[in-house]
């Protein structure tokens, strides 16, 4: 079975995650990618984790997630032979994405005007921190800076008694993630444009942007109210919060008047549950500070499986604060197929995350394992004569 | 030059933000999305704050208004026979059908990609949920906020020895929606191809899932749990978020060479910055601590913005914790056009965010502003299912608009 984008050719020229990401998505649904790594290796060839901790360019847990489905080249961009052969790779493909700092971007030939003369069919998708216009144009950034200037990072962190706390990154390089979903997005639509309009053209993404988009009913609290929104901790309703059992944590989202009644009659209908200063969701959350040690010390008593299956059947939100070990043995997940094998030649037998969709006529593929550096320069060259 | 993805007809019958969030990006990209809502049970981004100086109304919620940009509104009653028959005409004049209803809801009104696919046999329908289509928790009630703990992101976020912590926002939704428009959008490539539709299951947990690879294979290569530990990162040192000059004022500095070490502390002036004990990544993990509080000293003497030219100046990554005040009025997001400002009949112009991204020949900047209630019930009855002046009455007569 073909996949939904085995006719596209994509380039990937890339350091890191977020084209890397755009590509990987990309090659996941069937296109034919082929990646441009520099002579030293990609920088998340040196980011883990590692099979045993032994620290080695071939086996980065990241570099194989990010890369499997691709053919890996070796080029130095700096040599002109190497770029003249980058300039005929980039003649023959439909999508070019990378993440070539603006001010680097005369160096390849990169420019908006200059990557797209005399391949009139080329989508090429430049991905920035800051966008290749503005006063930020330049600034450097990495993800933690990033989720910072999209305004999400001051969500989190701190609350009642902790304000001096510093406001909280999410774990991971989320940042670099959105940026390269929306890049997909784009690039997509922009292919999809070319078969009407026979034509290419340049496509510009900035993950401060693309972040800002998903700030959810915070961000608008501004325009519409001027009101600046605060940190966690003070919820407008409750109860919508973490609490520790006896073997892990869950997350009770029983905002609903009769899923409070549910979890209450749960709980047995403590004499506490029924006082007026918990009256309705508002007061819940008027008077947290009173009310969630008690349902904290109902919690501890429980465990999480249990607890998550028994108010799941009465309908109440209410889910496991996942550890790794969680996922990997979720039954759910596994019935799913969501995990994916695969074997390589330096990190052996492996398994990944695997499809964060399923198409039912053109699925998700695990074709190949993330190549090892260098390991389809020739191939892809000879393709070049 | 026409968008993208101009003739291109989406049937929403999504709400919340992960089906709205999804079908925003077709809606970006030109197409044509045509949101069904319903008058007993309007979207619940429609019924909460923030509204527009805070005189409520459906029509009034920022959050709403945010995510709807560009669509059209057609208010159907779909516990109403009649309105499912329109509901099915619009689905056979649609390329793409979404919803993210719970499990077996459009099943139940018959609306199910087996129905679908027989009104419309190259239909592309993507459908979003917690849990997805299938599994033995399928059934599972899932809000947005319990999908963040219950996709992996919480155990691994948080302060160091402290508890699990949130993202802020409900991640796993835009998470899912923009991995549902990727998905879509490939299938549109694909029906392009070959004439072929398809059906498309997105779950909010494995869409997000997806994302945190790091933690994942961590386990499965050595079967340890990443610790929480706040701010920091193995790989680079300082990576943190430090105190500034003013009220709950922050700005994050990273640095991922020993070449940005050395013009840090070339900025900060503290000549103990310069010593061996901070000299390799190795060094700096070693006292971290003391590095810390260190910056905190100069970081707690000049302002976010001023820390950061500084530090941009001398080519380290540093920026200010931004709030959504900061956001809106951010002279470079304002500068490069990002905000959408289009008059909205009942809160006036507002300052939305726009599109993440520039198109060189087939622009896509928002066409509209969000729509409100019912607003297009007549053109598109009229104009894209063809239904009569005498038929809209009778509609409406029976109930069936509601």
């Amino acid at each position: 079975m073909s996949g939904a984008l085995s006719h596209l050719r994509v380039v990937e020229l890339g350091s890191g995650l977020a084209s890397a990401y755009t590509a990987k998505l990309l090659g996941d649904l069937g296109a034919d990618v082929v990646k441009i790594e520099p002579p030293s290796g990609d920088s998340t060839r040196r980011l883990g984790p590692f099979p045993a901790g032994r620290v080695d360019p071939e086996t980065s847990g990241l570099f194989l997630y990010l890369n499997a489905n691709k053919r890996g080249i070796v080029l130095d961009l700096d040599d002109a032979a190497d770029r003249a052969r980058f300039a005929k790779l980039v003649d023959r493909a439909d999508l070019l994405v990378h993440d070539v700092a603006p001010a680097q971007l005369g160096r390849c030939g990169l420019e908006p005007q200059e990557v797209t003369r005399g391949r009139p069919r080329l989508v090429a998708t430049a991905i920035s921190p800051f966008g290749v216009s503005g006063p930020y144009r330049d600034y450097r950034a990495y993800d933690l800076n990033l989720w910072n200037a999209g305004g999400i990072a001051c969500l989190n962190g701190g609350g009642p008694g902790t304000d001096d706390l510093p406001p909280l990154r999410t774990f991971g390089h989320q940042a670099l993630f959105q940026v390269g979903l929306n890049a997909a997005v784009a690039s997509l639509g922009a292919i999809f444009a070319r078969e009407t309009t026979g034509a290419g053209q340049h496509v510009e993404v900035s993950a401060q942007e693309s972040l800002v988009t998903i700030l959810e009913l915070t961000y608008p609290f501004w325009p519409y109210c001027q009101m600046k929104a605060t940190r966690l901790g003070n919820k407008p309703i409750q109860p919508l919060d973490f609490f520790e059992c006896k073997d892990g944590w869950v997350f009770l989202c029983a905002v609903e008047e009769h899923q409070w009644k549910t979890f209450v009659e749960t709980m047995g209908s403590p004499e506490w549950a029924g006082l007026d200063i918990f009256g309705d969701r508002l007061q819940r959350a008027a008077n947290w500070d009173a009310l969630k040690p008690m349902i904290a010390t109902w919690m501890a008593e429980q465990t999480v499986q249990e607890l998550y299956r028994l108010l799941q059947r009465r309908r109440v939100p209410i889910a496991p604060v996942s550890t790794m070990g969680d996922l990997w043995s979720s039954k759910h997940l596994n019935a799913r197929g969501f995990f994916v094998s695969f074997d390589h030649p330096r990190a052996g037998a492996c398994r990944a995350p695997g499809a964060p969709y399923l198409l039912s006529r053109t699925p998700w593929t695990l074709r190949r394992p993330a190549p090892l550096l260098g390991e389809h320069t020739a191939e892809v060259l000879r393709e070049l004569v | 030059m026409s968008k993208p993805l101009a003739g291109i007809r989406v049937a929403d019958f999504s709400w919340v933000w992960a089906g709205p969030f999804c079908t925003l990006q077709l809606a970006h990209l030109g197409a044509e999305v045509i949101r069904v809502e319903c008058r007993d049970r309007p979207c619940v981004t429609r019924l909460i704050p923030p509204f527009a100086d805070f005189e409520t109304g459906l029509n009034r919620s920022g959050y709403f208004n945010q995510y709807n940009q560009g669509k059209r509104s057609l208010t159907l009653n779909l516990k109403h026979p009649r309105a499912l028959e329109v509901a099915r005409r619009l689905i056979s004049r649609s390329d793409v059908v979404a919803e993210n209803f719970a499990n077996g809801v459009m099943e139940r009104m018959g609306l199910g990609y087996e129905e679908v696919r027989k009104l419309r046999p190259d239909a592309i329908m993507v459908s979003i949920s917690g849990y997805g289509r299938s599994g033995p928790e399928r059934d599972f009630v899932s809000y947005g906020p319990a999908t963040v703990p219950l996709a992996g992101f919480s155990s691994v976020t948080g302060y160091k020895g402290g508890p699990p912590m949130h993202v802020g926002i409900s991640y796993g939704d835009p998470t899912a929606g923009l991995h549902g428009a990727v998905a879509v959008l490939a299938a549109l490539c694909h029906r392009q191809q070959t004439g072929e539709g398809q059906f498309i299951d997105v779950s909010l947990w494995e869409a997000s899932a997806t994302l945190l690879p790091e933690a994942l294979l961590e386990y499965e290569m050595n079967g340890t749990e990443p610790p929480r530990d706040g701010n920091r990162n193995p790989h680079m040192a300082p990576h943190g978020v430090f105190r500034s000059e003013g009220q709950d004022r922050w700005v994050s500095i990273a640095v991922g060479s020993d070449d940005e070490w050395r013009s840090l502390a070339a900025v900060v002036g503290d000549a103990e910055l310069s010593s061996p004990r901070f000299r390799t990544l190795a060094d700096r993990k070693r006292n971290e601590d003391d590095l810390e509080q260190r910056l905190t000293r100069w970081t707690t003497t000049v302002s976010p913005e001023e820390a950061t030219r500084r530090l941009q100046a001398a080519g380290v990554a540093a920026f200010p914790t931004m709030t959504n005040q900061d956001v809106a009025e951010d002279p470079h997001l304002n500068g490069r056009g990002f905000f959408v400002d289009l008059p909205h009949p009942e809160v006036g112009k507002r300052h939305h965010a726009g599109v993440p991204w520039k198109l060189s020949a087939t622009p896509c900047e928002v066409a509209a502003p969000a729509p409100c209630l019912g607003q297009h019930n007549r053109e598109v009855l009229t104009d894209v299912l063809g239904y009569s002046g005498a038929e809209i009455e009778a509609l409406t007569a029976a109930g069936a608009l509601g």
